[in-house]
């Protein structure tokens, strides 16, 4: 596939050009974020005041944090009920099998606005006060279908065997699971986690449906800020950027540092 | 076994009070009509009828043809794209697909605030324009600032589906059909592209769907009168409080998507068994 | 297996810990956007010791949707008119008159007004008037005097229009172009406006938006901007090639004010804050901040005084009260369902 000077020429502008498109608009972004004045659009001087004011605001503290507590509670949650959901699945009925399929496709395949009209009302005919309990319950559901859909396949290439012949070997199944199932499919398992805690992170529609009396997360804050003019959402922004950055590269670069101590003890 | 199985039952408990009851209630309330109190209400299609209105069908049309267009684009520009950087080395693809990736990650309401500053009357854009000498655009609030926030918001999607099934292609299908003494061209048209297609149909789920339902987009870059489907549902629970009306819309917008997703489907589909039927004849 | 469930055990305790930790009362307020200058939280929670949830919301409809859908506050600061409709559906208390002794620094044309005329519902927040803030080099004044609100109308204007994104205010000015009442029953007079609006929708490439409003007419994006006289204030306090023009043919006085809702948790706190923000010190610092006209007899005084702070901008400041085609809003329902329905028509368009 060497192909002429030309073709190669032109695959490299293209591809520039869509990484170009999208990254320029994040980057004037991150650079008006230092801007001296008020404006998106003129250069008025650097300025650090746009992170102060960030830093000095409770409410951006109050939504990143329940932003990383919702997070990290519902990755929790959904991880470890779909990694037991998955691994009952993988040994039930195929009837079974069928009919938590379907079902964990709604959440999936829905329109997320669906998903949260849907939960908001069933808050609503629940009479469950809206807030921190309705953000995680709406999180945790809409995480599950991810996990379990990420595990699934992993355990499907699993040797049905092992877990039987531990138990043949005197294991009780609880350690069956922990010894020798779980071990197998870590990697799905971390996966499924760093989905969920990716879409509860990340998610606006469902959260700003189904929450209530001033609990917001980090979208939900920029949704309502975004209405006047305010650099502090890019100087908040620019620090999301650098530190999903920073995760990318570390998750990309342990491995390679792993498989660099393996090799010594083969 | 049998405690493994067990496992799988607290979560169907929780699967139909969290999954399957709100779907519920959103056909409740579709067709019925009442305060916000679950205790009166009387069956009615009026909700319904109601969408019936030219008004009402020239948003789901506005929606669908925009969704359609944001689709179509990004077929076009994540094709190519995803091509050639299957085509690339390793290292380098590992590279450029972490790059795409990125973007991805950055929340959606930050990544379409960023064109504000950027398509406004006294935004980047214009001020070039300004400066070059040449009239202002009038960019913000069209079809033209919706789409490109689609468009910019997705586009990381269609090319990560392709990419995905290129990538998974199988080099001695690509090798045996120059052996065979094709050309570049027809490799792609009759080997690459064909087996490629599902990479292009799950990338057409993951761009159209949202694109058909999102009301974010269509607020920041659109203006308030700029209403799709997705704003019309969000104004009828949050602004309007006309909850029935509002499930009615989603139902019908739900019906809608699964339409075009079957559709699709179907064409997937009748792709393979004309292909395997060429293979036989 | 255990180390999973340790750790959800441990996060579960954390959690259920930091929520606790909050012995503090808390006050849920929720008002308007930019409507408060936020030092006066923190020194209300420094001076009582208690928490303060400050929600906001864009409009009195999204205010009620979200009050009815069961979320609790204690205090709301809802416009005249919704007001009405509240106390009509028993869904304010009455307020202890006693625990607001500062309400006799309140200027006496905003108590008593049709929306609460005993006054035992409501304490006034902000007032003023809904006017076109226009560029001064670029929009004539003989048209804006000639043609009142018909100048949304005007083709040599299309493109160049901010509409503020409220049901009401967009029906008050088709009426009053119109020269019906703002409050009409009169179902033809408002099929009347709503083809005003539509012909105006389909004519001019209006842009419908709602708070971006300020910061686009500070930047100059647009020429003319239906907006509301506070947020004229601090337009034309940024950008001084802005005027503000209030149409002769009438428009729409109104007041947002202070109520506490039937099922307010924190009554007697919630007085305590409604009484601190009439207090002097607490009014001056808001319409400082927020800009929009106070309601506090002492503050007006002060600031359009020779010097004051708002002495510039008396002609958007100080709504005018002389013209009697100026009206104030009242709830009706079946109105308000006809004109809900109609302004989802005119912004589908």
């Amino acid at each position: 596939m060497v192909g002429s000077k030309k073709a190669w020429i032109s695959s490299f502008v293209m591809v520039g050009g869509v990484l170009l498109f999208f990254y320029l608009p994040i980057l004037i972004l991150m650079i008006f974020s230092f801007n001296d004045s008020r404006s998106l659009t003129s250069w008025a001087g650097f300025s650090l005041r746009w992170y102060e004011e960030l830093f000095s605001s409770r409410d951006v503290a109050s939504a990143v944090g329940t932003t990383f507590i919702v997070a990290i509670i519902s990755t929790l949650v959904s991880t470890f009920v779909g990694t037991l959901t998955a691994i009952g699945l993988s040994k039930s009925k195929k009837i079974v099998k069928d009919v938590v399929n379907s079902l964990n496709n709604l959440p999936i395949l829905n329109p997320e606005i669906v998903t949260a009209i849907g939960l908001m009302l069933l808050f609503s005919a629940m009479n469950i006060p809206r807030g921190y309990i309705t953000l995680l319950l709406a999180h945790i559901s809409f995480s599950i279908p991810y996990v379990i859909l990420t595990i699934l396949p992993k355990l499907r290439s699993l040797d049905p065997n092992l877990a039987e012949a531990a138990m043949d070997l005197g294991a009780t199944p609880w350690q069956a699971l922990v010894k020798v199932i779980v071990p197998q499919i870590t990697p799905g398992i971390l996966s499924g986690a760093l989905i969920a805690f990716t879409m509860s992170f990340d998610d606006f529609v469902i959260s700003y449906f189904v929450t209530g009396g001033g609990v917001k997360n980090i979208s939900i804050l920029v949704y309502t800020m975004s209405r006047r003019i305010n650099p502090s959402i890019n100087a908040l922004s620019t620090l999301m950027v650098l530190v999903i950055t920073i995760v990318l590269i570390i998750i990309n670069v342990i491995p390679m540092l792993n498989k660099k101590e393996r090799i010594p003890i083969e | 076994m049998k405690l493994y199985r067990s496992f799988v039952q607290p979560y169907l408990f929780w699967m139909s009070i969290l999954i399957v009851v709100p779907m519920l209630l959103i056909v409740f309330y579709a067709f019925t009509t009442s305060g916000n109190d679950i205790i009166s209400f009387r069956f009615t299609l009026d909700n319904f009828l109601k969408f019936g209105e030219p008004i009402f069908l020239r948003v789901l049309l506005r929606s669908l043809s925009i969704a359609l267009t944001t689709t179509v684009i990004s077929i076009i520009i994540g094709y190519p794209v995803a091509y050639f950087i299957a085509q690339a080395n390793e290292k380098n693809q590992t590279l450029l697909i972490m790059l795409v990736t990125i973007p991805m990650w950055i929340n959606m309401l930050v990544r379409t605030y960023a064109w504000i500053g950027i398509l406004s009357e006294n935004g980047i854009i214009n001020n070039i324009m300004t400066g070059l000498g040449l009239p202002t655009l009038n960019l913000m609030y069209t079809d033209f600032a919706v789409i490109l926030g689609m468009v910019y918001n997705f586009l990381p999607f269609m090319i990560l589906s392709i990419y995905t099934v290129l990538a998974k292609l199988d080099k001695a299908l690509i090798n045996a059909s120059y052996d065979l003494g094709a050309n570049k061209t027809q490799t792609f048209m009759k080997v690459v592209l064909p087996l490629s297609v599902p990479g292009i149909i799950s990338g057409i789920t993951l761009v159209f769907l949202p694109a058909v339902s999102t009301f974010v987009i269509p607020k920041f870059l659109g203006g308030g009168n700029y209403v799709l489907i997705g704003n019309l549902i969000e104004t009828q629970f949050i602004t309007v409080g006309e909850w029935n009306f509002g499930s009615a819309i989603s139902m019908i917008m739900a019906s809608v998507i699964m339409l075009s997703m079957f559709i699709t489907k179907r064409f997937d589909q009748d792709l393979e068994e004309r292909q395997s039927r060429k293979e036989v004849g | 297996m255990k180390k999973i469930i340790g750790l959800l055990l441990m996060t579960l305790l954390v959690a259920g810990g930091l929520s606790a930790c909050s012995p503090k009362e808390t006050l849920h307020v929720f008002s308007w956007g930019v409507y408060i200058d936020e030092d006066l939280i923190r020194e209300f929670e420094n001076e009582h010791n208690v928490r303060v949830i400050y929600d906001e919301f864009a409009s009195n409809e999204e205010m009620y949707t979200r009050l009815l859908s069961g979320e609790q506050y204690d205090v709301l600061v809802p416009s005249d008119y919704t007001i009405e409709r509240l106390v009509q559906e028993n869904l304010l208390q009455r307020l202890d008159l006693s625990k607001i002794p500062n309400r006799s620094n309140l200027i006496p044309q905003l108590v008593g007004l049709p929306h609460d005329p005993q006054g035992q519902y409501s304490m006034p927040y902000f007032w003023g008037n809904v006017g076109l803030v226009y560029n001064m080099n670029k929009v004539s004044v003989d048209d804006l005097e000639a043609q009142g609100w018909e100048i949304l109308r005007n083709p040599t204007y299309a493109g160049r229009v901010y509409f503020y994104d409220s049901e009401r205010d967009a029906f008050m000015i088709a009426l009053k172009a119109l020269g019906y009442s703002v409050n009409t029953t009169n179902e033809a007079e408002i099929q009347e406006a709503y083809e005003w609006l539509l012909q105006m929708d389909a004519t001019m490439n209006v842009v419908y938006v709602t708070d971006e409003i300020i910061d686009s007419m500070i930047a100059g994006n647009k020429d003319i901007a239906v907006m509301y006289s506070g947020d004229a204030v601090y337009v034309q306090i940024e950008n001084e090639e802005m005027g503000y023009y209030v149409p002769e043919q009438g428009s729409n006085t109104w007041v947002d004010a202070m109520v506490i809702p039937s099922n307010a948790r924190n009554v007697d706190l919630a007085h305590k804050w409604i009484n601190f923000m009439l207090s002097h010190e607490a009014a001056l610092a808001n319409t400082i901040e927020v800009a929009y006209t106070t309601p506090i007899q002492s503050v007006f005084d002060e600031v359009t005084a020779e010097g004051g702070d708002y002495a510039d901008y008396l002609d958007s400041y100080v709504p005018r009260l002389d013209n009697p085609l100026d009206e104030a809003f009242r709830y009706n329902n079946e109105i308000k369902k006809l004109l809900s329905d109609l302004y989802t028509l005119v912004k589908a368009q």
